[in-house]
């Protein structure tokens, strides 16, 4: 398991070394704070996957424990295309939120006309500045974020965490 | 329910703009005293609902349940509401909303608007951080989508791309806003004015946007009265100016759910503007003077595109020509917009729906000459939802 890292509070002592949650820029992942738990446990086996309704076929992202079409709560996961081509390119340079190494690259990704889910604003990284053009591929890479602390009953447990973004295909 | 009377918007007022050596409560308070000094009989016991537009208050003030707070802080004691709204960036204009259902169906008869950010903290970098919370957190704000400029850039290089769109049309809009903005003192930038030269020599924020085609964040405040017409006429001798029609239309939050064929079509902002526009009874070409969401100088364009004020795609076109200009056919921004006004988030919305208010009423610093319908538009958040209210110097029949 991963190592928790905390916070050095100034201003605050009480909080020294604690974990502060309203500030994570991390989703809480972990089945005790999430019912959709089972997408990052895909990720981990490499999947980007999302829930489809088996009442009236729709596939939504991200995923959810109803349909947002019918409402049904008949939910099944599914395989998302992990290919994507890119329309647009941003990259930032300064100013981006703490927490996102330099340069920050989104891109404005395309999935193709016969994908359930046609767009995303998606980050490209392990890619240099001016690198990314229109046009070129991308491919679903899953990388390993920090892990946080929950309590349970009178212990604490460590929640490792993953997340996903795409990077350019050579 | 009924509708039982008119809603009017009465006056108001807005604190100065800016990065403000000041607490969100002062904020308020100083944007109340404004609204009070515009509307010269009004009393504090005049008020019976308070609507309270805020996004930030509850992470940067700590105040999680501001209406209560804002209510003792301005001595009001509200009998029919007492809340607060957060639609981010269109704020005050939901809040506004909220207001005309109330009063047009008795349930209230004195309602203070009012919006306010303290967006600038201790330590710059917390604000930006902040933003990740204000989008999709889980899924576009990890993927690092926080401060709105690369968001904006990617529309701005697909409306080039399939319109033709310049940055020479760009810096038009930017132009037109400072220069509105140069006489109004609460604005953020103000006296600043801008030339072309200016506009298109300034240092890059994000490809394509130098820095005038980019809004600041501001702290700060703003405050409207709205009532019912019968108690309107009590409290002012003005013309009174009706809202007449108001749309607001959410499609999605996060970006897999975009409406358009590409970020560079709004049909969300074209469907809050029909909808507006089918209640208030009018259509785009009735509108003497705007007040559109200009965050950046492309957001701008494509606005007057899906309002309808031109063509799709002829927006860039369109505010080149001068058509927004103080002599043009429909002057838009005419208090500075975001771009030199600044943006509160919370507070933007009654701010643009005060200078129409002024507008219609003839009092206006840029004055139009003689305008009978206006209209006021908020995009919030990353473009996921459209506000559109209209005003009118008579009622809809
Ligand atoms: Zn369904």
């Amino acid at each position: 398991m991963a190592d928790i890292q905390t916070a050095r509070i100034v201003g605050t002592p009480a909080l020294e070394g604690t974990y502060i949650s309203e500030m994570d820029m991390w989703p809480l992942e972990c089945r005790e704070f999430n019912r959709n738990y089972q997408f990052y446990d895909n990720l981990r086996e490499g999947r980007f996957t999302t829930t489809k309704c088996q009442k009236c076929g729709h596939i939504a992202f991200p995923p959810g424990v109803i349909c947002p079409k019918c409402w049904s709560e008949e939910l099944e996961w599914v395989d998302l295309p992990q290919r994507a081509t890119v329309v647009a390119v941003t990259e930032t340079q300064a100013g981006a939120p703490l927490g996102f190494p330099l340069p920050l690259i989104i891109a404005w990704l395309n999935f193709g006309k016969d994908s359930p889910i046609k767009h995303l604003l998606g980050r490209v990284i392990n890619c240099a500045e001016g690198e990314l053009k229109d046009g070129d591929e991308v491919k679903f890479v899953v990388f390993d974020v920090p892990a946080h602390p929950i309590d349970v009953k009178k212990e604490t447990k460590v929640c490792d965490r993953v997340y996903y973004a795409f990077e350019r295909v050579k | 329910m009924t509708k039982r009377t008119n809603a009017v918007i009465v006056g108001g007022g807005v604190s100065k703009f800016g990065v403000r050596e000041a607490h969100i409560l002062d904020l308020f308070q100083e944007a109340a005293k404004a609204c009070s000094d515009d509307i010269s009989t009004l009393k504090p016991t005049d008020i019976d609902g308070l609507i309270v537009c805020s996004t930030m208050a509850g992470r940067h003030s700590s105040a999680l349940n501001t209406a209560p707070l804002v209510a003792h802080r301005l001595g009001l004691k509200p009998t029919s509401i007492c809340i607060r709204i957060d639609t981010l960036c269109a704020g005050s204009n939901s809040g506004i909303i909220v207001a005309k259902g109330m009063i047009e169906s008795g349930i209230a008869e004195v309602i203070l608007v009012t919006g306010a950010e303290k967006v600038y903290m201790p330590q710059r970098w917390e604000t930006n951080y902040t933003q990740l919370m204000v989008n999709d957190h889980d899924w576009d704000s990890a993927m690092g989508l926080g401060v709105p400029p690369p968001f904006f850039a990617m529309i701005a290089k697909m409306h080039m791309k399939r319109y033709g769109t310049t940055k020479e049309q760009m810096a038009h809009v930017a132009v037109a806003n400072y220069n509105y903005g140069a006489t109004n003192p609460k604005g953020h930038f103000y006296p600043r004015t801008l030339t072309m030269d200016e506009a298109l020599s300034a240092r890059l924020i994000a490809d394509p946007f130098g820095l005038f085609d980019c809004c600041p964040l501001s702290d700060g405040a703003s405050a409207v009265i709205i009532a019912s017409e019968q108690r309107a006429k009590g409290l002012s001798d003005r013309p009174l100016v009706y809202i007449r029609g108001t749309g607001q239309h959410a499609t999605h939050s996060m970006s897999a759910g975009w409406p358009g064929e590409t970020l560079a079509e709004w049909p969300h902002l074209k469907k809050a503007a029909e909808v507006a526009y089918k209640n208030a009874q009018v259509s785009a070409k009735d509108i003497d003077v705007a007040q559109v969401h200009d965050c950046f100088t492309i957001s701008e364009i494509i606005e007057v595109e899906e309002l309808g004020f031109c063509k799709k795609g002829e927006g860039g076109d369109y505010i080149a020509s001068g058509a927004v200009n103080i002599d043009g056919e429909r002057p838009i921004n005419t208090d500075g917009g975001l771009l030199s006004h600044g943006h509160p988030f919370g507070a933007s919305g009654a701010r643009q729906s005060l200078e129409l208010c002024k507008q219609l009423q003839g009092r206006a610093t840029n004055q139009v000459k003689d305008p009978k319908i206006a209209l006021a538009h908020n995009l919030s958040g990353t473009c996921a939802q459209h506000t559109v209210v209209i005003y009118g110097t008579e009622p809809v029949e």
